[in-house]
């Protein structure tokens, strides 16, 4: 007997993800991107993806994997992600985890190219090490 | 005279014999006191977290199921300012009092947070100011521990983190003398001799003494236990101080009972009745725990609460008479009620099948004497939302069958395991109907056959060779026989005893045909399929046997999560995982178990094999589904029965969890299981609770979508009736068209496609 109201509001949920197709405002509290601005990403992606570059570059690399793992958690969709913790994996010297992360992020990449070549770099640069 | 003189002699060398013997036991005891006292440390259980839920803009989850969160938290609502751990409501937004925790990578602080929510998803996160907070991570709720001996558990508390009031109260009502007694006090030992002329051994102990009592004697209570405990309590004074005697004795202190498990101490007393730290506990909770020393049983405030604060308003009573608190403060705490907070009990843990996987993956890195004693801190991968979910509906489906009996006698049982698809955490796993049972876990130890769910592994194997087999490739599902050396032949059934000609691959597996099935897996090779079995991540060696193409094999439901995890990640297998990290007591990270990926199929077949089992949901014997949800959500899985309908399977996936459920016998009987009328209801109800994610298919270059029309298989447009539009790998589509196509439906198609263009690129800019 609850389920009806239930497949209600996923109707109406599903509705909004496809609701970009017909125009803009998916969300009242999904701004459009400012149109200079890059692909927008949720804040708390960006910001954990903010903290795993500092934590690379100061060779805080568990810390940077953790950061973006709990980035994962919540876009896991997100090809950057994969490409950044194949990035850390390939600083920490694990090749095979490199490897296929940059693959893993291929296959979310679709077509953009730039990230399919770092991608290709990353994957490369793994086997040549490997070798 | 002389006699006289030998009976003194005789008389002293007793006396003299007696002292001796009396040194030697007091040496002995004295050693012991030492030893003891100076060795021993408290064994502490490690800790075992689930998840921290983290709050963020845009998160799906309703303001119930945070409430729901914050409450199994022991969040009190509404709460005082001032203090941690409450929350407060006001319609769609919630306050929320976050507590300060040590995660895995450092401490965070006591914070306000403010979450609005917007239907069935978070809209903002904001602190205490009104800035908006990216990311608020609600402290991991405890879900159990790994024990010492006997279940105790208690957190260590140092005297100077205890209120100086409780231990006045303590003082007050257990021992006035304290702090200038030796160890004993010799009126109340007179009482005492008094009451065994009476023949009723009664109290007078002093806190010294019932230290004793706990730490280093049986609970018998005869005269030379009595005689004991008096000199063990008075070496004990002679060689430690009072701030030491008195930190142990509210370290040791029994307070209660949470089922199985015995809450010891003063510092786990103050989280288990009131949610608190030791030092923020007021005059009249620490009284509270005061008045429970003489009987935690009979003074539980939970059980008792009339008992408990009479006891309560006495500790408070004598007090005050001593002069220990101020009578403003007595009048304030006496018309203070019991404070107690609503937390449920949980035993050792609320979720006993998930621990023991945790305890079994510790094991192998861990000594078992560490986690029983080293307070480790466990941080787990339990989403405690998705686990009610599993254990309510298979609760419920259960009891409703038997009801019925629908499936045969009475006495069914079940298993569930649900993980994160793209990371391979276990997010629940139930053990049997009896979620809180700490038995036989069928989630991990029942192996069973698990019949048509092996399906897809041949299906896969065989679309992984495009030049043979598509989604649409013919498959004869006439009778067939399998004749092999040394064994019976083997003729496998339909499901409805039926031969169904020639279909379509998708359609095979859609209908999960055994016939075709068993012919198209001994066409390609029953070597090739077990390769593709264990390429998905099942380590147990499967029989090279024909049957095992219908699943003759046994898994356990953890072992199908772990097969279908990597269909679900399109080919990147993850072991499955229940541990996050690890800290020492103190927060000290010890482990991390990261999240480890290995490409085990190109992406293409993935792709082919994920769209064929959407088909098993949209068309095929799943179809029940769509009662539970939407067909937007895109659900791909396969249902699983087996012999003699003895166990039904239901395994599949949407675009953010993974769900197996087994339900059966424990004694094997044969049901009138089936998979798709057991266990997908069981399915659809875990995830209908859940709000699922649409299922995107994997994205592969070299993967085309192509209309195709069903009544030719093909090619065709989308104005054709009927027609569906497949992935097909670059070049394996049929080049024929269908006469159903039309100038109009290639118009359509090529707006249709512009209109998918368009939504990439929304997609890319939503970054989803």
């Amino acid at each position: 007997m609850r389920r009806r109201p239930l497949v209600f509001l996923f109707l109406i949920l599903a509705g909004c993800a496809s609701a970009p197709e017909q125009g803009p405002a998916p969300a009242p509290v999904e701004p459009a991107p400012p149109p200079s601005v890059g692909p927008r990403e949720n804040i708390a992606v960006a910001g954990l993806m903010e903290s795993a570059r500092t934590d690379a570059a100061a060779g805080r690399l568990p810390a940077a994997a953790a950061s973006l793992e709990r980035a994962l958690r919540i876009e896991p969709r997100n090809p950057r992600l994969w490409q950044q913790l194949a990035r850390v994996r390939l600083q920490q010297a694990d090749y095979t985890q490199a490897e296929s992360l940059a693959a893993r992020s291929n296959s979310f990449a679709g077509g953009d190219a730039a990230l399919r070549a770092e991608n290709q770099r990353i994957i490369d640069e793994s086997r040549a090490a490997r070798r | 005279m002389a006699r006289r003189g030998r009976i003194l002699r005789y008389f002293t060398y007793a006396l003299l014999v007696a002292a001796a013997a009396l040194a030697v036991y007091v040496l002995e005891l004295d050693v012991r006191v030492r030893n003891e006292f100076e060795g021993r440390r408290f064994a502490l259980p490690a800790r075992i977290y689930a998840r921290p839920l983290e709050l963020h803009a845009g998160l799906r989850i309703t303001q119930a199921d945070v409430e729901a969160e914050l409450r199994e938290l022991g969040y009190k609502n509404p709460g005082e300012d001032g203090e941690s751990g409450w929350y407060r409501k006001s319609g769609s937004e919630l306050d929320i009092a976050v507590r300060a925790f040590i995660y895995w990578d450092g401490a965070e602080p006591a914070r306000r947070v403010h979450a609005v929510f917007d239907g069935a998803r978070v809209a903002a996160v904001q602190d205490g100011a009104g800035k908006e907070l990216p990311l608020a991570r609600l402290e991991p709720v405890p879900i159990g521990g790994i024990y010492p001996a006997g279940n105790e558990d208690r957190v260590l508390v140092r005297l100077s983190e205890v209120p100086k009031h409780l231990v006045d109260e303590l003082i007050a009502t257990e021992d006035r003398k304290f702090y200038t007694h030796m160890g004993f006090d010799p009126r109340a030992l007179v009482r005492a001799a008094a009451s065994i002329a009476t023949g009723r051994l009664q109290g007078g102990s002093t806190i010294t003494q019932q230290l004793v009592k706990n730490f280093f004697l049986t609970p018998e209570r005869t005269l030379r236990r009595k005689f004991t405990e008096l000199v063990m309590a008075i070496l004990l004074e002679a060689h430690y101080g009072k701030v030491e005697i008195l930190e142990t004795y509210l370290n040791e202190i029994y307070l209660g009972q949470d089922r199985d498990r015995a809450i010891h101490g003063i510092g786990l007393a103050a989280h288990f009745y009131f949610g608190k730290e030791p030092k923020d506990l007021s005059v009249a909770e620490s009284a509270l725990l005061v008045a429970m020393v003489r009987g935690p049983a009979l003074y539980d405030p939970r059980r008792h609460p009339d008992r408990a604060l009479e006891r309560r308003n006495l500790v408070l009573r004598e007090t005050r008479d001593r002069g220990s608190i101020t009578l403003e403060q007595y009048t304030m705490a006496r018309s203070a009620g019991l404070g107690v907070s609503p937390r449920p009990t949980m035993g050792t843990s609320p979720y006993p099948a998930f621990v023991q996987l945790v305890h079994r993956q510790l094991r192998r890195d861990y000594d078992e004497k560490d986690l029983r004693s080293e307070g480790l801190r466990i941080f787990t991968t339990l989403d405690p939302r998705a686990q009610v979910a599993a254990e309510r509906a298979l609760a419920r489906r259960i009891a409703q069958y038997d009801k019925e009996r629908r499936f045969g006698q009475p006495g069914l049982e079940g298993a569930v395991v649900i993980t994160d698809p793209s990371s391979g955490e276990v997010q629940a796993l139930v053990g049997g109907k009896d979620a809180r049972y700490r038995g036989y876990n069928r989630a991990i130890d029942a192996a069973r056959p698990i019949g048509s769910l092996l399906k897809p592994a041949v299906y896969l194997t065989a679309l992984s060779e495009p030049s043979r087999y598509t989604l649409i490739t013919p498959l004869d599902d006439g009778p067939f026989v399998w004749k092999s050396r040394g064994a019976p032949d083997w003729e496998p059934q339909n499901y409805d005893r039926k031969f169904h000609g020639r279909v379509p691959l998708r359609v095979a597996l859609a209908r999960s045909y055994n016939a075709a099935t068993a012919r198209l897996g001994t066409e390609i090779g029953v070597e090739k399929v077990l390769d593709t079995v264990k390429k998905l991540g099942v380590g147990r060696e499967l029989r090279p046997f024909a049957s095992t193409l219908l699943g003759a094999a046994e898994m356990s439901p953890l072992e199908v999560a772990q097969m279908y995890q990597t269909i679900a990640a399109g080919g990147f297998r993850s072991p499955l995982r229940a541990i996050r990290e690890v800290t020492t007591q103190e927060g000290r990270p010890l482990q991390r178990y990261p999240l480890k990926v290995e490409q085990a199929f190109p992406p293409e077949p993935m792709v082919l094999i994920t769209a064929a089992m959407q088909g098993v949901v949209r068309e095929g014997t799943a179809q029940g589904l769509n009662a539970y949800l939407p067909a937007e959500i895109g659900a791909a899985g396969k249902t699983g029965t087996t012999d003699e309908q003895r166990d039904a399977w239901f395994a599949g996936f949407t675009g953010d969890r993974l769900a197996v459920v087994w339900l059966g016998y424990d004694d094997n009987r044969a049901g009138r299981l089936s998979g798709a009328s057991a266990a997908l209801p069981v399915w659809g109800d875990i995830m209908a609770a859940l709000l699922p994610q649409p299922l995107e298919l994997p994205s592969a270059e070299g993967v085309e979508q192509v209309w195709i029309d069903p009544q030719n298989n093909l090619r065709g447009d989308s104005q054709c009736a009927g027609a569906v539009q497949l992935p097909f790998m670059q070049g394996s589509a049929p080049q024929e068209r269908s006469p159903c196509t039309s100038v109009a439906g290639a118009v359509a198609d090529t707006v249709d496609t512009t209109v998918k263009k368009t939504k990439s690129w929304w997609e890319r800019l939503f970054g989803k």
